[in-house]
């Protein structure tokens, strides 16, 4: 696997940031524009002291005019610094949203092409959380920060310019308490402890939406079984735990920040002791004065300037620790794709040998929840041929599923081979290998669109008559009608709510539109009463002619008539052949067709007892 | 008036007040400067009108520089621990009042709002009252009682440099006040294309089989592709215009810097302004409007704001179900008497009458969308009925604590939900005082005692995001042994030997059989075979009693019961095979 070597930190938002350089450009021309604009009302309000102090013994002798150009001289230099600003913050804003909608797209587009073990050990909380916060919280940085951290670096320069043009001591005096001041926080927040604190206060985050979810999802259990939110621990100690945390974090930085303030709004101190020593000893004492009083000035200007850039560096962190669970998300290699791809003679399923490990695919150290998971496969052989039905039969647990999912690629095998009409299907594109495989599986999903939108997920430019023509194969042709906006009813909008024998037959319906050559049925006859159950044998029976299936079934009578049924145990092929063969072989099939046929006769009633 | 406004608890309102103090003290003890620098300026300029430098009024104007100085570093370490201290223990008071809330709200409020939206209500808004509590409220608010008093300290001292400096604001004021209702427009269609984005976003996660196998990844979602476009767009005009409204107000502000100047120099050419006080508001233009333009800049986050808490404020004005808290109950017989509901405008129970008799198996059929899950619901007081009543024990169950009334129940639903937790955790829900033994007593009788223990850490293995990592059957048992840990009288069955393979199957049957024994049973069954053996059966359609009586009485009378039946027993016998045909 090959490792992508990325930037971390600051260097990776600004690599971000220059996603949409012409913008980005534009919001640093105005940004530091701004920047040095914003100097402007101040060297005005030096120079209209200056004209005061000069004649401060004959003010008949004040030059007006020139004393209010300087005050207009001001207030046009706000201004001026104002629409520079706002110039700048609306490129970097534009900048900011389209680059959002390039990472989201992005990032949902590299999940899905994951192997599914990922999503197995990564939450949907967690996964969305990626989207909706930490590459949200992008905005304010490349928006807000990205402009600020310009003026962050234009204004010092400014200033420093300023600052040693009139006397370099003083300059020296305003400079270096601001310099000590960056050395105190970079050590308070930049430290071993504050990055810790930070990255626990994440975690935390994490957690506690991970357990919103999870709540949120639970409730009707909750409710059922008179648990009380305090019980209810996991939630609660999240919600704590995040407080704590976050409270934590916060104290990191209160001393750092309360040293940082209190100097900077008191910057003239620094200048005092100086003006004081060297007012004794000038020469052109006006000369000294006006220079005093223009660092005094100055002095005063600078937190303004100078609290952005303390925003930057506390922010910034928080947002490089976001992106950075993003990248670790895009780093997870996606499951290779071949330069030169093949195509399937025939219909034809093979498996070769084939081995598979959970643990092994996913290969998630910090995966905590690998419980109960048995389902790896061992030394597994077995054709599907083209035309024929073969069905897989087992306990639960025992790999059906695991051996149905690696073939439309899920997983990659770990070891041997998965072919179809003799190409290995790691060879083959990731699209083709999906045109030519179609699937109904055991857990329905719909989206929140149209109904025919849901059917249109088998082929996307089928025309409405053959979405119609496929409902109808299904069988729920007759049901969509019913609803009130038929066709373009949204699915569980205003009380719509499907039974899960139609939620099965609008699935069938999807799979029949897409009319793949191979067909992977699981469990497709789960949840549906009577009634439904006899339609969705309608609509299978439809959906499965002259295709190669391969399907797995828990009622053994569903598969009796099957060309072939494998026997899956615990990752290893028990068995093989047809129903008949198998029952007269006395084997693990049989055995299982007896308990089944005993099932079918059970029934509930007073006491428990059993009726036969 | 904060508690009520911002939809905060008692103790989160004191504090806001105290955090405001805070912030204005904070903000008055920065004046000090202001007139320590005037003072030194004073001092500095006396030699050029002819006097001397006097150094020693300079040092002491120093100490008090410094003094002032550590004041306000006291004073700002105040405001620390009353802004951002008291917001992250008020949000997560508010986050447990929410969560806390939330369970006590009948499940027909669930069925509105889908998780996405919920949990949003519930993270993203707290958080934002969190950031508001901390960043911006006490800062915004106490910025204005500053600019007010230092408005009228300046007035006494000069008014006519006073109103010059001051007179923008109400203009920059009126601009803001005036687009107001166009932000607010604006921030809710903002909000609201951020959810869809939400609700694609987990959509799409959670559908992640079908997006692979049907190829709809990234940009191939047609609905996420255009959720986040449509939030790209709306962000993009919701920045500018709220943008351009704080620009154009901060520059009407700025104005006055030359407003100041220009009258100051009229006024002192005309002989009624002093050097002193020109050179004092020219210093101050420069830094007044500080506290003002950070008003104006924090003004879109108070926007969120509010949508945040008017969220959080109908989220907890949604009315909990209450009722007689100690009720008991007398007997189990259930008795629904001409119950109507509806979901939402179409009733789907329409009229019905049932008694389901103590100590014995009532059985639910019907074809799919008859009402069968719905009555369960309306059993167990998930909804309250729309016309007519049910009693349990000869007592209405409206006018008993859902709480209460949960106690007498047990369920095992269709869709087990699990939780990421321990084993042994997910079945102490059941009773949360249970001893292990009990646990194991329960998981036992419930047949799966066997495989938790084959598991990696047997009862402490964490079985992953809703039990993922076991199978269906699996869940479906974990879920029985709950309810036999609950020992409820009535036990409500929801097509729980839906979709098991044949051993799982006849675990479950067993651990059934187990649950029934000795209680009032209310089951829900598609195969009827299961439920031909039941003291009474119940057969709906279209939310109406269609027939009622035990298996062999229905089956002799050769109605809606008995097609069913037949049915079924063909469909039974379907199989897939080439060679087979269908009837």
């Amino acid at each position: 696997m090959e490792k992508i070597t990325r930037k971390k930190g600051m260097a990776r938002l600004l690599e971000l940031a220059f996603t949409k350089k012409a913008l980005i450009a534009g919001s640093t021309v105005l940004a530091a524009l701004s920047a040095v604009i914003s100097f402007v009302p101040f060297i005005a309000v030096y120079f209209i002291i200056k004209e005061l102090v000069l004649n401060i013994n004959n003010l008949g002798a004040l030059n007006g005019e020139y004393m209010m150009s300087l005050g207009w001289l001001a207030g046009g230099g706000a201004i001026a610094a104002i629409a520079l600003n706002y110039g700048a913050l609306m490129c970097s804003h534009i900048a900011a949203f389209k680059t959002l909608y390039k990472l989201k797209i992005n990032f949902a587009g590299h999940i899905a092409a994951l192997p599914l073990g990922f999503h197995s050990s990564n939450s949907t909380g967690k996964l969305r959380k990626v989207v909706d916060e930490n590459i949200e919280k992008l905005e304010g940085f490349i928006a807000h920060q990205f402009p600020d951290l310009v003026s962050t670096f234009t204004t010092p320069l400014a200033a420093a310019v300023l600052l040693f043009i009139f006397d370099w001591r003083l300059g020296l005096c305003c400079f270096a308490p601001l310099i000590l001041l960056f050395a105190i926080q970079t050590i308070f927040t930049g430290g071993k402890r504050g990055r810790e604190t930070l990255k626990k206060y994440q975690d935390t985050l994490e957690d506690m939406n991970n357990a919103a979810v999870e709540y949120v999802r639970g409730v009707s259990v909750v409710k059922a079984f008179n648990q009380t939110v305090f019980s209810f621990r996991r939630f609660h100690s999240a919600i704590k735990a995040y407080g704590d945390w976050a409270l934590r974090y916060t104290k990191t930085f209160k001393p750092a920040l309360v040293i940082f303030l209190a100097v900077l709004n008191n910057l003239y101190l620094f200048l005092m002791p100086l003006i004081i020593l060297l007012s004794g000893k000038v020469t052109d004492y006006p000369a000294f004065v006006l220079s005093s009083i223009f660092y005094i000035i100055f002095s005063m200007a600078l937190p303004g300037l100078f609290m952005k850039i303390m925003y930057v560096s506390q922010g910034g962190k928080q947002i490089a620790d976001g992106i950075e669970r993003m990248d670790k998300v895009l780093d997870t290699p996606v499951l290779p794709e071949t330069d030169k791809p093949k195509t399937a003679k025939d219909y034809t399923v093979w498996f070769q040998n084939v081995a598979f490990d959970y643990y092994e695919d996913s290969k998630k150290p910090d995966s905590k929840d690998t419980g109960g998971e048995t389902s790896a496969l061992n030394d597994v052989s077995f054709s599907a041929k083209q035309g024929e039905i073969t069905a897989l039969v087992g306990p639960s647990g025992s790999g059906k599923s695991t051996i149905a999912h690696l073939i439309p690629r899920f997983y990659d095998v770990t070891h041997g081979s998965i072919k179809i009409g003799g190409a290995d299907i790691r060879d083959m594109q990731g699209e083709y290998l999906m045109s030519i495989v179609g699937f109904v599986f055991q857990d329905i999903f719909l989206f929140k669109q149209s109904i025919a939108d849901n059917i249109l997920v088998g082929d996307k430019n089928a025309s409405r008559q053959r979405v119609i023509e496929a409902a109808k194969a299904a069988e729920c042709h007759e049901f969509i009608e019913k609803l009130p906006k038929g066709y373009d009813t949204v699915i569980g909008s205003n009380g719509v709510h499907l039974s899960g024998g139609e939620r099965q037959r609008l699935v069938i319906a999807r799979a029949i539109l897409k009319n793949a050559p191979i067909l992977v049925l699981d469990e497709a006859t789960a949840f549906a009463d009577p009634e439904n159950e006899w339609k969705i044998q309608l609509a299978l029976s439809e959906l499965m002619r002259n295709k190669t299936v391969i399907i797995i079934a828990h009622r053994l009578s569903t598969v009796r008539g099957a060309d072939k049924i494998i026997v899956v145990d615990k990752g290893k092929i028990a068995e093989e052949g047809t129903h008949e063969a198998l029952v007269s072989a006395g084997g693990r099939y049989s055995r299982m067709w007896e308990q089944y046929t005993r099932a079918a006769d059970w029934s509930i009633s007073k006491g428990g007892q059993r009726h036969v | 008036m904060f508690k009520k406004f911002f939809g905060l608890t008692d103790k989160g309102a004191k504090d806001l007040k105290k955090a405001v103090a805070a912030c204005i003290a904070g903000n008055l003890t920065l004046i000090f400067p202001a007139v320590i620098v005037t003072q030194i300026l004073q001092t500095l300029t006396e030699p050029l009108r002819g006097g001397a430098i006097d150094t020693g009024r300079l040092w002491l104007l120093l100490g008090l520089g410094a003094l002032s100085a550590v004041i306000y570093g006291l004073v700002y370490s105040v405001e620390y621990d009353n802004t951002y201290t008291v917001s992250y223990r008020e949000s997560t008071a508010i986050r447990i009042e929410v969560a806390e809330h939330m369970r006590r709200l009948p499940l027909s409020f669930f069925n509105r709002k889908d998780l996405s939206e919920l949990t949003t209500n519930m993270m993203a808004d707290c958080s934002t009252v969190e950031h508001v509590l901390s960043h911006v409220l006490p800062q915004l608010i106490a910025n204005c009682v500053t600019v007010t008093l230092i408005c009228a300290l300046l007035t006494v001292y000069d008014w006519r440099m006073s109103l010059a400096m001051f007179c923008t604001l109400p203009v920059a004021a009126a601009v803001i006040i005036i687009s107001k209702k166009l932000q607010a427009k604006l921030g809710e269609r903002h909000a609201r294309a951020k959810l869809e984005v939400a609700e694609k976003t987990q959509e799409y996660l959670e559908g992640v089989k079908v997006v692979k196998a049907f190829g709809l990844s990234g940009e191939k979602s047609q609905a996420l592709k255009s959720a986040l476009n449509r939030m790209m767009k709306e962000a993009i005009t919701f920045e500018s215009i709220v943008g351009s409204f704080i620009t154009v107000a901060s520059m009407i502000v700025q104005v006055g810097s030359g407003i100041v100047v220009l009258t100051g120099v009229t006024l002192l050419t005309g002989g009624s302004l002093d050097v002193i006080s020109l050179l004092i508001f020219t210093l101050l233009s420069v830094k007044i409007y500080g506290p003002f333009l950070s008003v104006l800049a924090l003004f879109p986050e108070l926007m969120y704001f509010t949508l945040s808490t008017k969220r959080l404020r109908r989220l907890r004005a949604e009315t909990p179900m209450t009722g007689d808290e100690s009720a008991e109950l007398p007997n189990y017989t259930v008795e629904i008497k001409n119950v109507s509901f509806a979901y939402n405008k179409d009733d789907v129970i329409r009229g019905l009458s049932l008694t389901i008799p103590q100590n014995g198996v009532t059985a639910l059929v019907g074809p799919s969308g008859s009402g069968k899950t719905t009555v369960s619901r309306l059993i167990a007081r998930f909804f309250d009925v729309r016309e007519g009543e049910i009693l349990i024990g000869g007592r209405n169950i409206r006018e008993i604590d859902p709480e209460r009334l949960m106690r007498y129940m047990s369920f095992v639903f269709q869709d087990v939900v699990l939780f990421n937790d321990t084993v042994i955790n997910n079945i102490r829900i059941g009773k949360k005082d249970a001893s292990d033994e009990e646990v194991f007593a329960a998981a036992r009788l419930a047949r799966c005692d066997e495989f938790i223990r084959e598991m990696p850490n047997g009862y402490e293995t964490v079985i992953g995001e809703n039990g993922s990592t076991l199978s269906g059957g699996e869940r479906q048992r974990v879920s029985i042994a709950r309810a036999l840990l609950k020992n409820a009288p009535i036990v409500l069955l929801d097509e729980a030997t839906a979709s098991l393979d044949p051993e799982n199957e006849t675990k479950i049957q067993e651990a059934i059989s187990e649950l029934v024994k000795g209680r009032t049973v209310i089951v829900i069954a598609h195969r009827l075979r299961t439920v031909v053996g039941a003291d009474k059966i119940a057969v709906l359609e279209d939310g109406v009693l269609a027939e009622e009586g035990t298996g062999a009485e229905l089956l002799a009378k050769n109605g809606l019961f008995a097609r069913l039946y037949k049915i079924q027993n063909e469909s039974l016998g379907w199989g897939v095979g080439a060679k087979k045909t269908l009837r």
